[in-house]
């Protein structure tokens, strides 16, 4: 009997393995992606296309990575080179592809714990702007601009205007990254032993804050302002492709395939273990919290956008009633509309001085506006939540949720790197396993380094928007060819009938041969032509003279011909002046 | 004769009311005492000027360090229903000169504390057109309390993994311990002696399939 040296490491039950998948799948995107989507395509009627491309191409995918890790008991290289050896390089585009996503995702976390460790005072500083050098107003670009903004971008990014501006490393940043990849070592270690263990926390309490949340949220005066907003289902969104699109794409990346993490995770199972059922299980809490969570993000909206309504309604009473001398009863929030219409037309004259300082104040213009990603996290979340009371309680357990959504990430996307660096037979002869860990966390803390520069924020939208995106789209659809038709979808059968005890119903076959493959190749098409039709790359640059973000040019000699028009454009007009005076 | 002593009696609040008017030196004041306090708002009347008179001249007091200042040094007029009015400073000595507006100024701006509790109200709900409040001086930390946090996080990480690693080595060592001592008394049994037998006593046993119980693949 061969009594192998090193048994592969594998989970102690098929509940840890199923739970580091949930941990994995579900992340930030469900928080800050879904809920914008749903918002721009028509509220509940988004789910319409959602689920449908779920059941299309989200779990037959996620389930064929699971078979072929459990089958191949390698990491993503070992696997695909067992298929056929040509096929290495698509394991190795999955570490590739894995690498970008450890270097630029654990910045995230760093904001996170920024945001966290600053949690912990009296007032929270992005409730109230810092006084100015003489005291007697705040800060002109704060004032401008708004306390959330002013510290997401000042002093959490201490932003530079452009990503040719490198300026130095944020120390602050710098440090909480390490912090970051600490942690990350700390639960990667041992390997599949340390994970199996965090991912019993990393998965399940999430679901215990946004529980929290919920409840917050809905009991927020307004909250319904926002669930109704969003629920309500604009059928024709439908008509738009662009809709479709979105929603294949998000199940896409949400569920987290082609990166390696899958079958890297599921080379860890007992050969029997039913991943079919699992697959169908994981994908569709995945799902239900991405719709659970935007519940949530949808009632601290409405909060918000009320909040917004009944200041900025304040604000014109205040404007009318200082403006006419009026006593304090007379204009009351609900009439201050037609009261400015009355003033209009009863004192046009004291009217005129201050018409440039009325606002429209509108309930639905404040809940359209849609945001996702970094700025929904850390500026409108963190907004709603210094309106909240008890608000340094409702900061520490937000950001803690968002850590361990991202740490959970954060687990699968290193675990796709080591899994295939730990089959290496030639590199474990000399290093241990926790000497590789620690050497793989190392790099990629040096080179995440760049992200904490005064620019940083924007090399993060570049890789966040391209690192992983259409390569990723390569990937799957040549994983699920290879499996059908070149390693073939019999064999494939068969490997399944051996694991499982059955063979696969016609559902999966049917996926798995025409109707996935058909779904990525259009996918990756219409990204090619996107980018082909984009031409120059623009950004958002936070403009530190106007105060908000504009679009900036990824082309700098671009940047400069605007300028010259723009000064151009000045010097004419100045002149004009000048000679009509 | 009785035109005269009218006159005599109206002329100075005329006068006074002129001064206030027409001057230059006067700061508008207004109150938002319903925004300020809601339900516990009170009525602004005529007591209620009168103690905003009285602080102001207190203000004027302590700023000048004269105590000369009376509530009639303090002239107010355009009275609105917004609760608004202007008024001005008249000097101690001459009541027809005014106390130019920056004396006023570095008056209010030194007891405006005094002045918002006396009426309850805040720099937002009781303001001096065109006298920029003094907001409160920022609070300036030794170590900046997100260090405290961050430093208690990482030393908390840094002493798990350190105790991983430990553990880890000392499982290896303990492993390596265990095999080398295994070998050696092996050997020694053997060379002692001669018979291999005795060995087999200290190790678990070879498991040999021909002699299985198992009968798994044969029924009979």
């Amino acid at each position: 009997l061969i009594m192998s040296k090193e048994a592969r490491p594998s989970w102690d039950s098929p509940m840890q393995f199923v739970l580091a998948c949930v941990s994995y799948a579900v992340g930030l995107g469900n928080v800050w992606r879904f809920p914008y989507l749903c918002q721009m395509h028509g509220g509940g009627g988004f789910l319409i296309p959602y689920l449908l491309m779920l059941f299309l191409e989200g779990i037959p995918l996620f389930c064929m990575e699971l078979a072929i890790g459990q089958k191949m008991r390698l990491g993503s290289i070992g696997a695909w080179t067992a298929i056929s050896p040509y096929l290495g390089g698509l394991g190795i585009a999955s570490v590739v592809t894995s690498m970008y996503l450890c270097l630029y995702y654990n910045v995230i976390n760093a904001w996170s714990f920024w945001y966290l460790f600053h949690s912990f005072q009296s007032v929270l500083p992005w409730a109230e702007c810092p006084v100015n050098a003489n005291r007697t107003g705040y800060l002109e670009e704060c004032e401008v601009a708004s306390p959330t903004q002013y510290f997401f971008y000042r002093e959490t990014l201490n932003i530079s205007s452009s990503i040719d501006e490198n300026g130095g490393l944020h120390m602050g940043q710098a440090l909480c990254l390490l912090l970051a990849w600490i942690i990350v070592y700390l639960f990667i270690v041992r390997g599949v032993k340390s994970t199996g263990m965090v991912v019993y926390f990393t998965a399940t309490f999430p679901y215990v804050v946004l529980f929290i949340y919920l409840i917050r949220g809905v009991t927020l005066h307004g909250a319904w302002n926002g669930v109704k907003y969003m629920f309500t289902p604009k059928l024709e969104q439908l008509a738009n492709p662009q809709t479709w699109i979105n929603a294949a794409t998000q199940i896409f990346f949400s569920l987290g395939l082609g990166f390696g993490s899958l079958i890297a995770f599921s080379s860890y199972n007992h050969h029997n273990n039913d991943f079919e059922k699992q697959a169908v299980v994981i994908s569709l809490i995945n799902s239900g919290t991405s719709v659970f969570a935007s519940v949530v993000t949808f009632s601290i909206y409405g909060f918000k956008a009320t909040f917004n309504y009944e200041s900025c309604l304040e604000r014109m009473r205040l404007l009318c009633l200082n403006a006419f001398d009026l006593s304090e009863e007379s204009i009351s929030a609900e009439n201050v509309t037609a009261w400015i219409s009355h003033l209009n037309i009863t004192h046009p004259e004291r009217f005129a001085a201050i018409a440039s300082k009325i606002e429209h104040c509108s309930l639905e213009a404040e809940l359209d506006t849609a945001v996702e990603g970094t700025g929904l996290a850390f500026i409108v979340y963190s907004e709603a939540i210094k309106n909240m009371p008890l608000s340094q309680l409702w900061s520490v357990l937000y950001f803690i949720m968002l850590l361990l959504l991202g740490m959970g990430s954060m687990l699968g996307n290193v675990t796709a790197i080591i899994t295939p660096l730990a089959d290496i037979k030639l590199l474990t002869r000399f290093l241990s396993s926790e000497s590789i860990n620690g050497l793989v966390c190392l790099l990629c803390l040096l080179l995440g380094f760049g992200f904490t520069s005064r620019s940083g924020s924007y090399w993060f939208t570049i890789f966040n928007e391209y690192a992983a995106t259409l390569s990723l789209l390569f990937i799957v659809f040549i994983e699920v060819i290879s499996v059908c038709y070149i390693y073939g979808l019999r064999r494939f059968e068969r490997d399944i009938e051996d694991m499982l005890g059955h063979r696969p119903n016609w559902y999966w076959k049917v996926m798995w041969a025409v109707v996935s493959p058909l779904l990525l190749f259009s996918l990756f098409i219409f990204y090619i032509i996107n980018y082909i039709q984009g031409g120059t790359p623009t950004y958002q640059a936070w403009d530190k003279d106007l105060v908000r973000s504009v679009k900036t040019f990824a082309n700098n000699k671009l940047n400069q011909n605007e300028k010259n028009i723009k000064m151009k454009k000045l010097v004419k007009s100045s002149i004009i002046r000048i000679l009509t005076m | 004769m009785l035109a005269g002593v009218l006159l005599l009696i109206f002329l100075p609040p005329l006068v006074a009311k002129d001064l206030c008017k027409d001057s230059q030196d006067g700061f508008k004041v207004r109150l938002s005492i319903k925004t300020g306090l809601g339900d516990d708002a009170y009525e602004w009347n005529e007591s209620e000027m009168f103690l905003f008179r009285s602080t102001l001249a207190y203000a004027m007091r302590k700023h000048s360090n004269q105590d000369t200042y009376t509530i009639d040094n303090i002239l107010v007029c355009n009275d609105t229903q917004r609760v608004s009015f202007v008024f001005v400073v008249t000097s101690t000595d001459d009541p027809d000169q005014l106390i130019p507006k920056e004396q006023v100024e570095l008056a209010v701006r030194q007891n405006k504390h005094r002045i918002n509790n006396a009426f309850l109200l805040s720099d937002m709900t009781l303001e001096f057109m065109g006298i920029p409040p003094t907001l409160s001086a920022p609070i300036i930390y030794d170590t900046e309390p997100w260090l405290i946090v961050f430093g208690v996080v990482i030393g908390a990480v840094a002493v798990g993994i350190v105790a991983l690693l430990m553990s880890t080595v000392s499982k290896k060592r303990r492993a390596k311990e265990k095999a080398a001592g295994l070998s050696e008394e092996d050997e020694g049994i053997v060379k002692e002696n001669g018979t291999a037998l005795s060995s087999l006593g200290r190790k678990e046993g070879v498991y040999n399939q021909a002699f299985s119980n198992d009968d798994r693949f044969t029924k009979l």
